[in-house]
């Protein structure tokens, strides 16, 4: 029995907007009106500061044997290893040289007779213009390699490319420089005919007259140390598995390389080739560890046998970048896990204090769609995050890295980054991208745990523990789990560069890590995109 | 016991005895969701990391390894889920409102910590003794399995060594001493998140920071004599002890002290404050 029907009750207001810029603007008004959390993203930004110029207030470089090694300078001020044998002739102007690389064998020097056969994947043969025979000068160099292929180098950081394949009799390397003012210009071929440019060196300030000519190199092969006075078999390579915590030390290799077909032309003076040992080669030899009372054989020396048209070099050492086991400032900057841990609770609360309070059904009904809120969540404390971490880590940089050197890190081997160098900003950016990043991954947990507590532990043991299991589990196994889990992220606060030419001891405890800092990185953000999409469907699938 | 009989008991000036406190402590627990989650939670991570980490570890290789210790890795991350127990107990009390109940039920704020500290020990040694015998026998099977069988020096894994039932029952006493330092702490911090962040520091940035290998020896050493986990896991090692920055059971009576402070702490304020 109807008697009609009667218009609901409609308020004359226009309805609330719920568009995205609005949605974000009352997240930002809800993290922006609770003191505690500005005064803790604050205090995380300020306790990062602190914890990193302390720990390096602490760090003691005088007691460290790293802290000042033996070291060349290269072009730029800075560290490198330049230690070759190199037969040379004088050259002046635009010129070029070529030669043909006919085999290449490393061994381990004074193994024995004949001394055994090792892989060194880095060993260098080739040709190489150099503005003069001291350490550290620049240079440009086309080098065989066994395991690399062809590569130009210079720079000492500069590394391209060529032709891939080991070098053997069957398919010798044919390699060509050619100089134009300060320019080089590095070419290859597989058959002296058909000739492939790899790279272009511009080497500013090169004086007119430069040395140029053949070179080997064979860098140190790392391997377990062998106890004092044992006979070791011949070194496991790296990359095997042995434990995190044995030794690693040096063993010195050599490098022997057959030249023909060398040929020069443009302003050659003329005269004889000359051999000689640029550097000193570094490592000790295999079957011995040097101790009081017992001397180690001399390294091996390089030289030269010239016999027709054919070049016989035999060399150790390595032109590259000086890379060091130890990284003082990486492992300084493990001082921002203090903040890092207060970001975390912080992305935890900001949606679990919603639960707590009730508050987020007053949320959900102003804005329905749940996966929006959840975005502009994720958008407002990772922005602020990214915000407060920026601050403290360039804060922290300069004066820890001033700290550091005057605890006795020497700062041609642990350099000053500045804020705006490449790597100085990857360290700047890098750790307030890793502290925005963590925060939505606290954030998506909370959200699927809605309890503080819980969400807190469970981004810790995410984040955090795999780097405590990184230093004890066996090598292999601990590269693994520092690449899987979200503790990746972490190789962002390198602080001294790794290079992919240099075999290096890599340890998460000396701050090196698996993975390329920026993979790292991306490791953690598939994480944290992950959690966010389970987040936004529990969301929807959930009652508020 | 009669329902009349039991108000007048309630209702006598001293409160509640610590007898009641405990059965009533008990049944909070009990009757939590997140109880039998978060036990299960740290049962599986302790079992399940030891496990993993027992698996790659072969002999030839690594004999070297003291296999105890090893069996054991996973307590590590099994003693967050304590920590997070522990710390709900006391927080979420204050969460919900319970506490003023709770208080007004047994007057003396210290017998309603110590019921508090009791079921909290008996529930995470329950817990704790489960998760470690199960490390430890799946520990046994894969590491014999790995040729860890005595030769080329390598331990063979068995409770009925000295040191390895220290190491095992050293390691349940370490899960019960996590729990009543992250309760103790919960009492002065009373804010469920607040608290596990600092616990969680304590545990795991200390280590992580005493580590770096660039660090003056004396503040490394310092840190890792008493950092409350770096001191209390020393109860786990069987090998090289000569090396251990701190010995075993001084290791784990520096955690006893912590846990002891922070309840002492924790004790004081709730006397101290209003609910």
């Amino acid at each position: 029995m109807s008697t009609g029907t009667i218009t609901p009750y409609r308020s004359g207001q226009r309805p609330g907007r719920d568009d995205f810029p609005h949605l974000l603007w009352a997240e930002w008004t809800k993290f922006r009106t609770v003191r505690g959390w500005v005064i803790a993203m604050a205090a995380a930004a300020v306790l990062t500061a602190l914890a990193v110029v302390a720990l390096a207030g602490v760090s003691n470089g005088s007691q460290n044997a790293g802290a000042n090694p033996a070291v060349a300078i290269g072009p730029g001020g800075e560290a490198v290893t330049d230690n070759f044998y190199f037969v040379y002739q004088s050259l002046d102007g635009n010129s070029s040289i070529t030669a043909r690389v006919a085999s290449l064998d490393t061994e381990l020097a004074n193994a024995g007779s004949p001394p055994p056969h090792i892989a060194v994947p880095w060993a260098k043969a080739g040709i190489i213009i150099k503005a003069g025979t001291r350490p550290g000068s620049a240079y440009a160099a086309v080098l065989a390699t066994p395991a690399h292929g062809v590569r130009m180098q210079y720079g000492y950081t500069h590394d391209t490319a060529g032709l891939p394949g080991a070098v053997s009799a069957a398919s010798p390397r044919w390699l060509r420089l050619t100089r134009s003012g300060d320019t080089i210009t590095g070419y290859d071929s597989a058959d002296g005919r058909h000739w492939a440019k790899i790279g272009t060196a511009r080497l500013a300030g090169l004086p007119p007259t430069v040395q140029a000519g053949l070179f080997a190199a064979s860098p140190p092969l790392l391997a377990p140390a062998c106890p004092p006075g044992a006979i070791c078999p011949p070194g496991s390579p790296p990359g095997q598995s042995f434990a995190s915590n044995s030794t690693l030390v040096p063993y010195t290799t050599q490098a022997t390389a057959a030249f023909d077909h060398v040929s020069l032309r443009g302003g050659w003076p003329g005269g004889a080739w000359r051999g000689g040992q640029i550097g000193f080669p570094t490592g000790i030899p295999l079957l011995c560890t040097p101790s009081p009372g017992h001397f180690c054989p001399k390294t091996p020396a390089g030289g030269f046998t010239k016999s027709g048209g054919t070049f016989t070099l035999a060399g150790s050492g390595d032109i590259a970048p000086y890379v060091t086991d130890v990284d003082p400032l990486g492992t300084v900057l493990k001082g921002s896990l203090v903040g890092l841990l207060a970001v975390i609770a912080l992305g935890a609360l900001f949606i679990t204090t919603e639960y707590r309070r009730g508050l987020i059904r007053t949320t959900f009904a102003a804005s329905p769609r749940r996966g929006r809120v959840l975005a502009a969540k994720a958008i407002v404390i990772g922005s602020v995050t990214f915000a407060a971490g920026l601050v403290g880590a360039a804060a922290a940089l300069p004066i820890a890295e001033n700290k550091l050197h005057s605890g006795g890190w020497a700062a041609s081997v642990y350099p000053v980054w500045s804020l705006t160098s490449g790597h100085g900003l990857q360290i700047v950016v890098g750790t307030a991208a890793l502290l925005a990043v963590a925060a939505i991954l606290a954030l998506s947990a909370g959200a699927v745990l809605r309890r503080s507590a819980g969400a807190i532990a469970a981004v810790v043991v995410l984040l955090i523990v795999p780097l405590i299991l990184g230093a004890i589990l066996p090598q292999t196994y601990a590269d693994w789990v520092l690449r899987l889990t979200p503790a990746a992220a972490f190789g962002l606060q390198q602080g001294t560069p790794h290079y992919s030419q240099v075999t290096s001891v890599c340890q998460p405890i000396n701050g090196c890590y698996p993975l390329a800092p920026w993979e790292g990185f991306a490791v953690l953000s598939v994480w944290a995109a992950a959690a966010l999409g389970i987040a936004a469907f529990l969301l929807r699938r959930r009652d508020a | 016991m009669s329902a009349g009989h039991r108000m007048t008991r309630a209702l006598r000036a001293e409160g509640a005895t610590l007898r009641e406190a405990v059965h009533a402590e008990w049944t909070k627990l009990r009757t939590m969701p997140s109880t039998g989650w978060l036990l299960l939670t740290a049962i599986a991570l302790t079992a399940g990391v030891s496990v993993l980490a027992t698996v790659v570890v072969k002999c030839p290789a690594l004999c070297g390894e003291d296999t105890t210790r090893l069996s054991l890795t996973g307590i590590l991350l099994g003693q967050a889920a304590v920590a997070v127990l522990a710390v709900l107990v006391m927080t979420g009390e204050y969460s919900s409102g319970m506490i003023r109940i709770t208080l007004a039920a047994v007057p003396r704020r210290a017998t309603a910590l110590a019921a508090k500290a009791i079921i909290l020990t008996g529930v995470v040694v329950a817990a704790g003794t489960v998760s470690v015998l199960g490390s430890v026998l799946a520990g046994r099977f894969i590491l014999r399995a790995n040729g860890f069988t005595g030769a080329h020096g390598s331990l063979l894994l068995s409770l009925g060594d000295g040191p390895a039932l220290r190491a095992a029952a050293g390691s349940v006493l370490y899960l019960a001493l996590i729990a009543l330092l992250s309760l103790g702490l919960a009492t002065a911090v009373r804010d469920s998140a607040a608290s596990i962040t600092v616990m969680l520091g304590l545990l795991y940035i200390v280590p992580l920071l005493t580590d770096l290998g660039t660090l003056d020896p004396a503040w490394e050493h310092r840190l890792q004599r008493y950092g409350p986990m770096t001191a209390g896991l020393a109860i786990q090692a069987t090998k090289n002890l000569n090396k251990l920055p701190i010995g075993p059971w001084p290791g784990l009576g520096v955690l006893a002290a912590w846990a002891a402070a922070a309840l002492l702490a924790g004790g004081l304020l709730l006397r101290l404050r209003d609910a």
